[in-house]
């Protein structure tokens, strides 16, 4: 390094250090920004259940019949199960006493069935058959038996409504043909001839005509229900909640017009307000503020004054107009509808 | 390390960008920092010596064509540090060995000349040019340096985005602000050296060329000496 490196390595040195100390002071500073940038909050209106479940249920339709009705003898179309043909005597003798025994079916649980015979064979769902009119007489005692241990925990409240049942429903049966079909055929013998006709059961097979499958599509035998008809929701949607809220916001605001800001910065805060509604519209109790949102340090201590203020608001215009009447009780409905207020300005 | 960094005007001075950022940026920042020292000390240093050469050599070629007798120039200038004189010294060295004997070769003394003068140039050169590499390292790969540091505090930044969950300019812009204080350095040293690296190696050449001319024009006196004497 000769003499004129060392003279420029001085030189750079020092300008270096002159520069960035000239940087350092400010010399050469940024230009003056605003002290503090107002930060203007925007209001973002969270919907918590967005896509929460389809507002409408899908109406289904009855498919059609691929298998024409049978004309025949109304015995073959519905057919009761042979098995099912031999139990059905078992609970015959028990409509007589059900209501006596709620209690009985608690002892039950024990191994031996033999001594009790009344109590177990109420258990049993099958006492709706009308046949236990016509039978009641076939072995009371030996029978019940095998049913104690199948069922038995209290049915009470299926034993008082099967006689009922039994009474009103002359149709017998049990059988698995499709719905229709049995419906097709309300007269049947086989209600008088009950448990007795096994020969006749086991020749169950539906006898409906093999036709194509596309004979008579698009019919059936019962008359499809409309499409048209607007069934009701099973649930509020999104869209609707936030159509509700802001349909009730509508109605309140010449109310919060007439409200006095406590101070600056209370406008910043959000309260969830909770409104239990009547279904003409008035309150059913004095709304509950259940959060709040955009406290800070400048506005805490209006919290309790917006509070009060965000309720008398609401109460003040409180019969709600116009609300959907078929959004009042389903889930999420506006019978008990949270939303978030704030006061004007 | 706080992932919030608190900003206000006064960061933005180059000692708190420096301070803030992270240790592989402050690194890069010290070496850029460094190499800007030294590339200006070798830009003054340049200066001073190209200019002195410069200003020597036109004084000693006038003084040389003017002067009457070789023998008593190079008594006078012999001794002279400027690349001129040395090439003059080195002929006049290599033709009195040359005509020091009985019987001289003339063709053979001419290419001695010509080499030991060619080589006087091509080490004066040499010398002069030392260390302009330097500037030219400085000035290609500066940039790259300090763009390194940038990414660097970049990725650092958008880490602390992460950490804090928060991707307001607050956060962001000090933690970027001084990774491009990074590139900021690369360029302040990188682009004085390139344009020093070009005005240097143009001013190296002129002098080469003028010592070149110099050495042609010397060489073409002891030819014709040669020539005459005999």
């Amino acid at each position: 390094m000769d003499r004129s490196e060392k003279i420029g390595l001085g030189v750079a040195v020092v300008g270096h250090v002159l520069l960035f100390g000239a940087l350092s002071l400010g010399f050469l500073g940024a230009p003056e920004l605003p002290k503090k940038i107002e930060q203007q909050p925007i209001d973002v209106s969270l919907v918590p259940d967005v896509a929460l479940e389809a507002t409408a249920p899908q109406s289904v339709e009855t498919p059609a019949e691929s298998v024409a009705p049978d004309e025949g003898a109304p015995e073959d179309a519905a057919p009761p199960a042979p098995e099912e043909a031999e139990p059905e005597p078992k609970p015959d003798p028990v409509p007589p006493a059900p209501q006596p025994k709620p209690a009985p079916p608690k002892p039950v649980p024990k191994p031996q069935p033999a001594p009790e015979p009344k109590p177990q064979p109420k258990p049993k769902p099958a006492p709706p058959k009308p046949v236990a009119k016509t039978a009641p007489v076939p072995k009371p005692v030996v029978k019940p038996q095998p049913k104690a241990e199948k069922a038995p925990p209290a049915k009470a409240a299926p034993a008082k409504s099967a006689p009922t049942k039994a009474a009103a429903k002359p149709s017998a049966t049990p059988a698995k043909a499709s719905s229709s079909a049995s419906s097709a055929k309300p007269a049947k013998p086989s209600s008088t001839k009950g448990s007795g006709s096994t020969a006749e059961a086991k020749t169950s097979r539906p006898h409906g005509s093999r036709l194509g499958d596309n004979f008579l599509k698009g019919l059936s035998a019962d008359p499809s229900p409309s499409k048209s008809e607007a069934p009701k929701a099973a649930k509020l949607g999104a869209q609707a909640a936030a159509n509700i809220g802001s349909a009730i916001l509508r109605q309140v605001q010449p109310c919060a017009n007439r409200q006095v800001t406590p101070g600056p910065g209370a406008e910043r805060i959000r309260v969830t307000i909770n409104l239990k509604l009547n279904r003409d519209g008035t309150l059913k109790s004095r709304p509950t503020i259940s959060g709040h949102a955009g406290v800070d340090d400048d506005n805490r201590r209006y919290v309790d004054r917006v509070d009060d203020l965000a309720i008398a608001t609401f109460v003040g215009c409180s019969p709600l107009r116009g609300l959907p009447d078929d959004l009042y009780d389903v889930q999420n409905g506006w019978s008990n509808f949270s939303l978030r207020y704030k006061l004007p300005g | 390390m706080n992932p919030v960094l608190t900003m206000d005007s006064a960061t933005l001075s180059p000692i708190h960008l420096f301070l803030q950022a992270d240790w592989v940026v402050k690194g890069v920042m010290i070496g850029l920092l460094l190499a800007s020292i030294w590339t200006w000390a070798l830009i003054v240093a340049f200066w001073r010596r190209i200019g002195k050469t410069r200003k020597g050599m036109t004084r000693f070629e006038r003084d040389f064509w003017k002067a009457e007798d070789i023998d008593v120039f190079y008594k006078a200038e012999g001794e002279n540090d400027l690349p001129s004189a040395r090439v003059f010294a080195a002929g006049v060295t290599e033709w009195r060995r040359s005509t020091a004997g009985g019987t001289i070769d003339k063709s053979g003394t001419r290419e001695r000349l010509a080499t030991t003068m060619g080589a006087a140039v091509a080490g004066e050169i040499d010398k002069l040019s030392d260390r302009l590499n330097v500037l030219a390292t400085v000035g290609s790969v500066a940039p790259f340096v300090g763009l390194f540091g940038t990414v660097w505090g970049i990725m650092r930044s958008f880490t602390s985005i992460a950490a804090a969950q928060n991707t307001s300019l607050a956060v962001v812009a000090p933690g970027i602000a001084e990774a491009l204080f990074a590139t900021a350095i690369g360029l302040f040293a990188a682009i004085p050296a390139v344009i020093a690296y070009n005005r240097f190696s143009h001013g190296i050449n002129r002098i080469e060329a003028s010592l070149n001319r110099f050495a042609d024009g010397f060489h073409t006196t002891l030819s014709r000496q040669l020539d005459g004497s005999r």
